[in-house]
């Protein structure tokens, strides 16, 4: 008997390591080379399983929400960043989406590191339902991964930035909220130091700086070093902010030569770093980078210890409720103007995305639930963002761009999808990718092994060789 | 081979059943039978992973997108960049580090290993940092570090002024001696108590012939303890040595790899999973891999000429003491 159980077992076995060696097989070429299969998809539409509810003909704007499908049943698994109000905020809009949809169920699973996170699972078919596109995806590889909204100049029409996560003219993801880049300041603080008018440039904005010092106990500058991604977030400065030109990012800065040379006028992305570097070798910032903390700068802001802190809008509304003083928050334009005038680089934030390996049931499912998130939550009023149903109001923090013009960046030319993200990744310049660059700024102006220029003259030769290695010689 | 050969053709054929129901057959069904799962979970953890790995590192690749082929360039480019390879520079300081804590950890396992009073307490005490999560660890010391936080607090109490005080985590004399120090902290009580489970096993007979004869307390450490716990010694100087090249956590969440501090693990981190560079991440671990197999070779050929006894049951000093013997024998000869 016992032989007959070991001799069943042993057959067992190899049996798995078969059906392990089969799995592993298929997909091994489905990760390897996506594209020719979804090529192959692509074009035709799954409707033909008969009467079954089929999501790939819909289009988002086509769905009328509360009417169509309310017999749907299914399950979706959602992926967010937002592990701070995972349980209350989002838990909330999925009962609330179920009063209307009483079959669809939303489970949240929050990632801390999230883009690191998402982008390692996103290599494997079964990662969830709906996510946060990271932006590390490139855009051309978004129909691998997502289940496509509908025809990017149609939703256009309805939505802000439906061309935020767009290929080929189909759009993959709808902002959760948008966001306008500009700089925290305690009102309080510029009236006690003395300062009247807000600094427009980069050397108004120093000396501004200089006073909260002089006059007041504030830290002038809070880096939050020790963050790491505050440190990132200065690059959303560099396109928009910097140069007025909606072009500047995906179209020109691939082919620019010497992009991050002083261009001397006060204007361009040197002008961005220059304030970071300046305010921290002149001594304006914290007086400990290394060891700052995220969570108590908020109240530190709020209470007046802090002057500036430069995040973008999104940061407002957290500013407002970390302490007992919500009206003392303001929000500015940063200091660059470009031919006297100011602008604001505006972008989307994390757009949602649907897994286009789950089911026509749950990807319609997601697609509603998803729907019901841009047009009806309110998520991006709440949060103090550009909302992303064009139709809607702007929420009061962001009265203070009133009269600034925001700029969002144009997609780049059809064929050059990539091109940026290749140069970007290939030069470890790491612009929005990695915080590393922008730290290695705040290192060098403390211990003064390195002065501004040395650091641009350092990306600007690694930006050029990536460009000569991709063709996009300027 | 040929004997062997000739036996089994004397052999009566078998039916498959008959060689199944054999003890031989059972014996190999038993063996592939409880082999199989380990070395299954083996070869899908370790080894598919590895050889990966080892594939990877010769593409120029993302987790997402196309990969080229680009032969050993990434290689090229783990040595040639100052960077990545620089960085492993940082291990010496975790070498050093490595060091002051077998001495210690040697010194106080010699010392609580015999009747001590509060003994287990201390004991206790030293081991305890090692159960805490490295994560936790790290935290704990970001802001032990803080200025003006607990350690500028102490110092504070004994006089220090805090202007004299450097910035612990920011100054790039002193942050790398501070995040060796805390591995010091946490692995202190480890090694420890593998000493004094060594100690325990020396018999103690020899001790207590020592004492007849009047030994100190120095000459029993340096004459029965030290040889008695060789092995021991150099097994954690082995893990020492791969642990610094590899130091990952200190570095990583304390200070996150600024101001000089990112080690060749936080480096390869970084490049992985921020900058996208899978490929020379890739060939990192490689290389690093390379490394510590040397230092591990090199051990074992350290520990077999000088350690062990050789065919003859001698020990390398005892061999010289007898060449020397020799020697001398020979020398008053001519």
């Amino acid at each position: 008997m016992k032989r007959i159980i070991s001799l069943i077992l042993a057959m067992g076995m190899a049996a798995t390591m078969v059906a392990c060696g089969n799995s592993s097989n298929n997909s091994a070429p489905q990760a390897a080379e996506p594209t020719a299969e979804s090529a192959a998809e692509q074009p035709a539409p799954s409707g033909q399983d008969g009467g079954n509810i089929s999501a790939a003909g819909v289009a988002i704007d086509q769905i009328i929400l509360g009417e169509d499908y309310t017999d749907l049943s299914a399950e979706i698994r959602f992926k967010t960043h937002r592990t701070d109000i995972m349980d209350t905020i989002l838990q909330g809009y999925a009962d609330d989406f179920r009063e209307m949809y009483p079959n669809i169920t939303v489970t949240y699973e929050g990632i801390t590191d999230y883009s690191e996170t998402m982008t390692t699972r996103l290599s494997t078919p079964d990662w969830g339902d709906a996510c946060m596109i990271p932006t590390t995806i490139p855009l051309t590889e978004l129909e691998n991964y997502f289940h496509p909204f509908g025809a990017t100049a149609t939703l256009s029409e309805d939505y802000n930035f439906a061309d935020n996560r767009a290929f080929g003219g189909t759009t993959y993801g709808l902002p959760s909220t948008s966001n306008a880049q500009g700089v925290l300041f305690n009102k309080a603080v510029f009236a006690k130091a003395g300062i009247t008018d807000i600094p427009k440039t980069p050397d108004e904005f120093l000396d501004a700086l200089k006073k909260i010092k002089d006059n007041t106990d504030a830290i002038p500058l809070y880096t939050n070093f020790a963050a790491g991604w505050t440190m990132g977030a200065w690059d959303a400065y560099i396109s928009g902010s910097a140069t007025g030109d909606p072009d500047f990012m995906n179209i020109k800065l691939p082919h620019a030569k010497d992009p991050f040379a002083n261009r001397g006028d006060g204007t361009g992305p040197y002008a961005v770093y220059y304030v970071l570097y300046e305010a921290v070798k002149r001594g304006l910032v914290e007086d400990d980078p290394a060891t700052s903390d995220w969570e108590s700068s908020k109240g530190m802001l709020n209470r007046g210890e802090i002057g500036t802190m430069v995040l973008g809008s999104w940061a407002i509304v957290q500013m407002q409720e970390g302490g007992p003083n919500p009206d003392d928050i303001g929000y500015m334009s940063f200091p660059i103007s470009v031919n006297g005038t100011q602008y604001a680089t505006a972008g989307a934030d994390y757009c949602y995305g649907i897994n286009k390996n789950s089911s026509d049931e749950v990807k319609l499912a997601s697609m509603l639930y998803i729907k019901y998130l841009v047009e009806k939550s309110n998520f991006d009023y709440d949060q103090g963002g550009i909302p992303t149903v064009k139709s809607h109001e702007f929420p009061s923090t962001l009265a203070a761009f009133d009269g600034i013009d925001l700029v969002a960046d144009a997609p780049a030319k059809a064929g050059e999808e990539d091109l940026f993200v290749n140069i970007n990744v290939d030069s470890e310049v790491s612009l929005n990718m990695d915080n590393q660059h922008v730290i290695s700024i705040v290192e060098a102006a403390l211990t003064g092994s390195a002065t501004l220029d040395d650091l641009m003259a350092d990306w600007n030769a690694r930006w050029t060789a990536s460009q000569q290695k991709y063709g996009a010689g300027a | 081979m040929k004997s062997e050969r000739s036996v089994k053709s004397l052999r009566p054929k078998l039916s498959i059943k008959q060689q199944i129901m054999s003890m031989r057959g059972q014996r190999i069904i038993i063996t592939v039978a409880f082999m199989l799962v380990p070395l299954l979970l083996l070869f899908l953890f370790t080894y598919l992973p590895f050889f990966k790995m080892g594939q990877f590192s010769l593409y120029e690749m993302r987790y997402i997108g196309k990969r080229t082929f680009v032969g050993l360039q990434n290689y090229a480019d783990v040595f040639s960049r100052n960077d990545v390879f620089g960085s492993l520079k940082l291990s010496l300081y975790y070498l050093a580090a490595s060091f002051i804590q077998l001495a210690l950890a040697l010194y106080l396992a010699a010392t609580l290993s015999f009747k001590v009073k509060g003994g287990a307490f201390f004991k206790g005490t030293i081991f305890f940092p090692y159960l805490v999560c490295g994560i936790a660890i790290g935290f704990i010391f970001k802001f032990f570090f803080t200025r003006g936080f607990v350690l500028d607090t102490v110092l504070g109490y004994l006089g220090a002024n805090l202007e004299i005080l450097p910035y612990w985590l920011r100054d790039t004399g002193v942050n790398n001696i501070m995040l060796a120090a805390t591995s010091i902290w946490r692995y202190l009580g480890q090694n420890m108590v593998l000493f004094i489970g060594a100690i325990m096993s020396v018999d103690p007979s020899l001790y207590e012939a020592a004492n007849i004869d009047g030994a100190s307390g120095w000459n029993k450490f340096r004459h029965i303890t030290l040889p008695g716990i060789q092995s021991i010694v150099v097994l954690n100087m082995i893990l020492s040595i791969s642990g610094s090249i590899s130091a990952f956590e200190p570095p990583f969440v304390i200070t996150n790899g600024t101001f000089g501090t990112a080690t060749y693990f936080v480096m390869m981190n970084s490049l992985a999973h921020e900058k996208q560079k899978v490929g020379l991440a890739s060939a990192m671990a490689v290389v690093l891999m390379l490394i510590i197999v040397l230092v591990t070779l090199f051990q074992r050929f350290v520990s077999s000429t000088f350690l062990e006894e050789d065919k003859n049951g001698y020990t390398f000093s005892e061999r010289r003491a007898m060449k020397k013997r020799a020697d001398a024998r020979g020398g008053r000869g001519v």
